[in-house]
């Protein structure tokens, strides 16, 4: 992180000390959406940090936008950061600058007319019932269409993630402004796999880190047989393993920066693949030093854990990207594994 | 994140890449084909392979020039020992010296002990055990009791120390040893001696590990005599000497490629039809591997700098080594039972040698404990 990035996470990192409340990220399952926490961001340009300021955006390296996500999800932040970075990468791409939005973003089955119609439909569309645009990928007669409609064109079914967070059901049937719609190479839905597996797999190094912090915290705070349970060698076994994992998953999540940018398949699939591994020993270890107090909803260790076993699953769970991994390796055959490792 | 974790990226100079090269052309020459290779640094020793190592300059390549190194880089040499591992190059009788050994005298050295060892330890001439555990004494390092009693122009040692490899075929041992009783502070009056193995007063026992091996060793002093300018620093700072090297010790690839051969074993096996359990295995275990060693050169990267990073150093063992563990115990379930003999074999002496993994350098409960203390809950 150089030092403009480090000022960019302390700024943020305030900001949602106050306006990302354990209240707020409660509200936000009940129903409500936190207005003022996207408002406030969207305003500091952090919800556009990374997107040239051509496109709409704030401009600063694609990095900085990739540190705020991860910063925000430390936080549990109830808002579509990820999505709304991915439609405007997309839009960028076409010359075309993004709303302050949110707009989010939909993988499924659309289809596009000569004559512009659009009908589809798509499932676990993450914040839809709460933005003003979607952004799909639509088939045409001559190839892939980047769409941009309106988020009041579509049917929505309200769904959540078992972390409560909107994952909802939307459906169209409408017509699409020419102006709305790009022709874009028929690798766009697998680079707009990547970038989640890249950003899911960046907040959940994020929300790792804040497990292991929150978890640690407890420990000290808690007494159990009159001293503090961080005393007892067998939490501090426990805790070791917990720090280990957050550890290797840092690490993972920096290659992942590093390979966000290009789009680097293997790098991105062995950070969502390890991260993601990670999850359940760590969401095993918080939850057991936290005792019944980390079963409770009041406490917000799960806002944590349960987005975590939320995003593991998107965009690709661990095992399909291990496989993918995988694949890769044995193509090079055994005598070449080593070389092919430290080429990476 | 705490102090003790961070992990920057580190990216490996070209300069180690071109040395990667050599070694790879090196060891396409030198390693027998018609031997099974195990990357267990512990695993296999060859004193004319550690000269012929020698004489390309590839152990205590970092020191100075006028020891006989190279003065390379701390990343040049790590990129030397992984691809050694990697390989599973007999290794054993170097390790310790070039790795531990060596880096200590020059810390800590006089100008004669770096003159008189260094230059032979490169050339692949002398070869260098640790004497740290002892009977009563394994993780609990600061109950040691084998002590050295000032005399006339040195001390005389008496004790015993266990679990020391290779001290039936390596010249010296790095020794620790009290050179005061113990006193309330239990980290002070310890020294680190240098002790000639072939000396008549010590007497070295083959001990069998449960692979049939006879690679580690008791070794006993009885009025061995130390002469002054063979204690190593200053007396009394052995424990803080000791502590100095733990970062080089704990945090190499020999901390997580000791079940490196199996995975190639594996990919060879599964290589012309691979179910996708098997893929998927293969690329869980290589996103582990891929991790490991990125936190490692990170490490390396540290040290390079002059950083002294003993948590993160202890991490990496501490995961480094359950991976080791996992590796044989998943893999072997993962393939039918019609398996090549080499297969077979790489898989039951890693099998055999697991159980020394978590133990060496640290038990993994040890360095659980010195993660606790890097997050503030000691």
């Amino acid at each position: 992180m150089n030092e403009q990035q480090q000022l960019i996470i302390e700024t943020l990192s305030r900001l949602l000390t106050d306006l990302c409340t354990p209240e707020v990220v409660d509200r936000s399952e009940s129903g409500t959406f936190a207005e003022n926490l996207w408002q406030v961001l969207t305003e500091t340009g952090l919800t556009a940090a990374g997107i040239g300021v051509e496109a709409g955006g704030s401009g600063g390296d694609l990095e900085d936008s990739l540190l705020v996500i991860r910063e925000a999800a430390r936080f549990a932040a109830p808002v579509p950061l990820a999505e709304h970075f991915i439609a405007g990468l997309l839009l960028s791409e076409q010359g075309q600058s993004i709303e302050s939005g949110p707009v989010t973003i939909a993988s499924g089955k659309f289809i596009i007319s000569d004559g512009l119609s659009l009908s589809g439909a798509a499932d676990d569309v993450a914040f839809a019932r709460w933005c003003a645009q979607v952004v799909l990928v639509a088939q045409g007669s001559d190839g892939l269409k980047l769409c941009r409609v309106p988020a009041s064109d579509f049917d929505i079914v309200q769904k959540n993630s078992v972390a409560g967070e909107p994952r909802d059901s939307i459906s169209v049937n409408t017509k699409v402004a020419a102006e709305s719609a790009f022709s874009v190479d028929s690798q766009t839905p697998e680079r707009i796999k990547l970038m989640g597996a890249a950003l899911r797999a960046l907040m959940m190094s994020g929300a790792l880190e804040s497990v292991l912090e929150m978890t640690v915290q407890y420990s000290t705070e808690r007494s159990q047989f009159g001293r503090p349970i961080s005393k007892f060698q067998a939490i501090q076994q426990q805790l070791a393993v917990l720090a280990g994992e957050v550890a290797a998953c840092q690490m993972a999540s920096h290659s992942v920066v590093e390979a966000f940018s290009t789009l680097g398949e293997l790098d991105i699939a062995i950070g969502k693949a390890r991260i993601g591994e990670a999850v359940s020993i760590c969401t095993d270890i918080a939850h057991q030093v936290h005792g019944a107090m980390g079963y409770t909803l009041e406490h917000s260790l799960n806002h944590r854990t349960r987005r975590l076993w939320s995003w593991r699953e998107e965009y690709g769970n661990e095992r399909e990207w291990q496989k993918l991994v995988g694949r890769h390796f044995s193509a090079q055959g055994a005598d070449k594994l080593w070389g092919s490792m430290t080429a990476l | 994140m705490f102090q003790g974790l961070k992990f920057e990226p580190f990216k490996l100079p070209d300069e180690a890449e071109l040395i990667r090269q050599e070694v790879r052309e090196f060891l396409a020459r030198e390693l027998d084909p018609g031997t099974l290779p195990n990357s267990d640094f512990n695993a296999g020793e060859s004193a004319e392979f550690s000269r012929k190592l020698g004489a390309q300059g590839w152990i205590g390549m970092t020191w100075p020039k006028k020891y006989g190194g190279l003065g390379k880089s701390f990343l040049e040499r790590y990129v030397v020992t992984e691809e050694l591992l990697a390989a599973g190059a007999p290794v054993g009788c170097h390790w310790i010296a070039d790795r531990q050994s060596g880096p200590l005298m020059l810390k800590f050295g006089t100008e004669e002990q770096k003159q008189r060892f260094l230059p032979k330890i490169v050339s692949g001439d002398f070869f260098f055990s640790i004497g740290m555990s002892e009977p009563d004494s394994g993780s609990d390092l600061a109950s040691i009791r084998t002590s050295a009693t000032k005399t006339d122009g040195g001390w005389l040692l008496n004790g015993s120390k266990i679990w020391t490899s290779y001290a039936h075929t390596n010249h010296y041992m790095v020794t620790l040893v009290r050179t005061e009783p113990p006193s309330e502070n239990r980290h002070a009056g310890m020294s680190q001696v240098v002790v000639d193995l072939s000396d008549k007063n010590v007497t070295v026992t083959g001990i069998r590990n449960l692979s049939g091996e006879e690679d580690f060793n008791q070794v006993f002093f009885d009025d061995v005599f130390i002469p002054d300018d063979m204690l190593i620093g200053t007396p009394g700072n052995g424990w803080e000497q000791v502590m100095s090297e733990l970062g080089y010790e704990r945090s190499g690839p020999e901390r997580f490629l000791s079940a490196f051969r199996v995975i190639v074993e594996f990919a060879r096996e599964i290589e012309s039809n691979p179910t996708d359990e098997q893929l998927v295995l293969l690329g869980r275990l290589a996103s582990h591997l891929v991790t490991l060693r990125r936190m490692s050169i990170s490490v390396a990267g540290m040290l390079g700098e002059g950083k002294l990073p003993l948590t993160e150093a202890a991490l990496i063992k501490d995961l480094g080594n359950s991976y080791e563990r996992m590796v044989p115990e998943i893999v072997r379930l993962s393939v039918s039972g019609d398996c090549s003999r080499r297969f077979v074999d790489t898989l039951n002496e890693c099998i055999l040698h697991a159980p020394s993994f978590t133990l060496r350098g640290g038990t993994r409960e040890v360095l659980k404990g010195v993660i606790a203390r890097g997050l503030g809950l000691r």
